[in-house]
């Protein structure tokens, strides 16, 4: 990578933006540009400037936009941020003049992005351009609007773009997080956006509202309520706003989806709890555990082929993946006598989990889902529980009681990057990352 | 100081509205107390089988039974206890009993509601061995989300991991 950067910035590239007016990703360059990166490590060396504009409103607009995007590929913390070089254009008076990429290669940039704003009569319009400085030369450009109110996703429509450019990746961007909160002196349902901007109170039955998750299409919000005097299953229609109770003798709790139209939870109709799918309309579809102990927790592969839960089926709970079509079950988790909260991430190789410690600790664990490759993300910061998986899995949302009371906290996939998501007031709890992306 | 005392009603009143109000309205219990001296509250062993259970607004006469952590095994203190609330049951025959189950906060929310209510069932298994007909009974579970107390202590687990019940 070093060697090729020398050989390239040993010449001085001329360069016309003007060239490029395709508004479509440049496959070819883009996946070079990836394959290039393998070689590399860690994080990309990114030049961001903040976006051109000529009048006072548009540099209004252009100042708001800078702080949108540089927070949001800091979010994403695939990215090193390095200040543009005062000589970044040849002729700084000339907004349309020539990058100098020799300036951006000797301050160690590998990618340059910028652009510019324009505002006319209400609707923004952002032209954004993606460089890889070695090579000098654009990789892609786009141009993207919306009206004022819609600064924030016109922003993060450009950063997703730019992920999906330089990893090859779907992102965070415009996925959700729902989670639990006592801030009302309730447990209610809250949501989110992946950066924990933009809270919503869902729910506000004043009763206990526990472990909400969203389906696969977003289209439905599962949770368990006390509204019926015992734990039921609640499934909310996000589109009609109906909610559909499935309350049954026993307690209906914990839902995981297995794909938009099924969801599995707890029943105790029987007086053993164990784990049914039930479709949308509250329909029992299939009965997926039948042993005396606890199962719960369940979270499936992408598939839907398998599926992970708790059981005490041995005695104290540990995790197992029970194959849906032959109804085997193998454990799956070993180190110590508590291991809950399974969340399959979304490429279907790993599982996230909590092991409560002999020293009163519970961390948070991932491991292969053949069992091989453990390893440890928290440690000595209290009670971490909870873990879901970004649906780019690059990233886990977990709740941490580290500062004292419980609070949602994000970190990297291998446990980098550790710090709280949200600052509202009361206990935040149960996070669940949404698989879609608005 | 007697804004401590507030804070601390509001606190139990919030946690009270959320969990079991039937524990609050049972017909016998006298309305809740005004606010208690908050360092006269002497800890109860919770092994004293004679009781009245925990519940600082529960004065029915069906003492609470207490598990050991991640546990639904009835000891031999809380099966002394059964008995005495058997045999009350026995002779109030009119009356029945909601049998809430509650774990201590540690280990995990959506497992401690699953014990909750294996610990609320083995109980009312043991009434109904008794005698007691499964009608007057029934059972929920609150998991770990009311305790009775929120010190975070092996005392104060003790006491929170028990099957409570409330006099219908």
């Amino acid at each position: 990578m070093q060697v090729f950067r020398t050989v390239i910035s040993a010449f001085v590239f001329l360069f016309c933006a003007l060239i490029f007016s395709s508004p479509h990703l440049l496959a070819r360059e883009s996946g070079e540009y990836i394959a290039i990166r393998k070689a590399g490590s860690g994080k990309i060396a990114l030049v961001f400037s903040k976006p051109d504009a000529k009048g006072q409103t548009e540099s209004g607009v252009a100042q708001e936009l800078d702080t949108i995007i540089r927070e949001g590929v800091d979010f994403t913390g695939a990215f090193t941020m390095i200040s543009p070089p005062l000589n970044l254009k040849d002729q700084p008076e000339n907004k349309s003049a020539t990058l100098n990429f020799g300036a951006l290669n000797s301050v160690g940039a590998e990618v340059y992005t910028g652009g510019k704003v324009e505002v006319n009569s209400g609707n923004i319009s952002l032209d954004m351009e993606v460089y890889d400085t070695a090579a000098a030369r654009s990789l892609f450009r786009k141009t993207y609007t919306g009206s004022r109110e819609q600064l924030r996703s016109i922003g993060h429509r450009f950063c997703a773009d730019l992920l999906e450019l330089l990893t090859g990746k779907k992102s965070v961007f415009g996925s959700k997080i729902v989670f639990v909160s006592n801030k009302t002196g309730f447990k209610e349902i809250y949501e989110c956006d992946f950066d924990g901007q933009r809270v919503e109170q869902l729910t506000n039955s004043r009763s206990i509202s526990l472990t909400p998750a969203l389906s696969p299409d977003g289209r439905y919000l599962a949770y368990t309520d006390f509204t019926s005097g015992r734990p039921a299953l609640n499934i909310r229609n996000l589109t009609d706003k109906k909610t559909l109770l499935v309350s049954k003798n026993g307690v209906c709790i914990d839902p995981g989806w297995r794909n938009s139209s099924e969801v599995a939870t707890t029943f105790s109709a029987d007086g053993s709890q164990d784990i049914y799918l039930i479709k949308t309309d509250g329909t029992v579809s299939q009965r997926v555990t039948t042993t005396k102990g606890i199962d719960v927790s369940p979270s499936f592969s992408p598939d839907g082929s398998k599926m992970a839960f708790v059981s005490s089926r041995n005695g104290k709970p540990q995790i197992f993946i029970q194959d849906l079509k032959s109804g085997q079950a193998k454990r799956l988790t070993f180190n110590g006598p508590y291991n809950t909260q399974p969340s399959w991430s979304p490429a279907g190789d790993k599982i996230a989990y909590s092991t409560m410690e002999k020293s009163g600790e519970i961390n948070i664990f991932v491991v292969n889902a053949d069992g091989s490759g453990l390893i440890k993300l928290t440690q000595r910061s209290g009670e971490n529980e909870s873990p879901s998986w970004s649906p780019d899995g690059s990233m886990i949302v977990f709740t941490s009681s580290r500062q004292g009371t419980k609070k949602l906290f994000v970190m990297s996939s291998t446990g980098e990057h550790q710090r709280r998501l949200l600052q509202i007031d009361g206990d935040q709890m149960q996070p669940s990352w949404s698989l879609f992306r608005e | 100081m007697k804004k401590k005392i507030n804070s601390m009603v509001v606190v139990a009143l919030m946690m009270t509205a959320g969990c079991s109000s039937k524990s609050v309205v049972t017909p016998v219990a006298p309305p809740p107390p005004p606010a208690p001296a908050p360092v006269a509250v002497a800890p109860v062993a919770p092994a004293e089988p004679s009781g009245y259970g925990f519940d600082k607004w529960q004065r029915g006469p069906l003492g609470d039974v207490f598990f050991e952590f991640d546990s639904a095994q009835l000891s031999t203190d809380a099966q002394e206890q059964l008995k005495q609330n058997g045999s009350w049951l026995e002779g109030n025959s009119a009356k029945g009993a909601l049998i809430e189950g509650h774990c201590d906060a540690r280990g995990t929310s959506e497992y401690n509601l699953a014990l909750g209510e294996r610990r609320a069932n083995v109980a009312k298994d043991y009434l109904v061995r008794l005698g007691v007909p499964s009608s007057r009974l029934q059972t929920v579970s609150y998991g770990e989300e009311c305790p009775f107390t929120t010190d975070q202590n092996e005392e104060a687990w003790a006491k929170n991991r028990r099957a409570h019940f409330v006099v219908k």
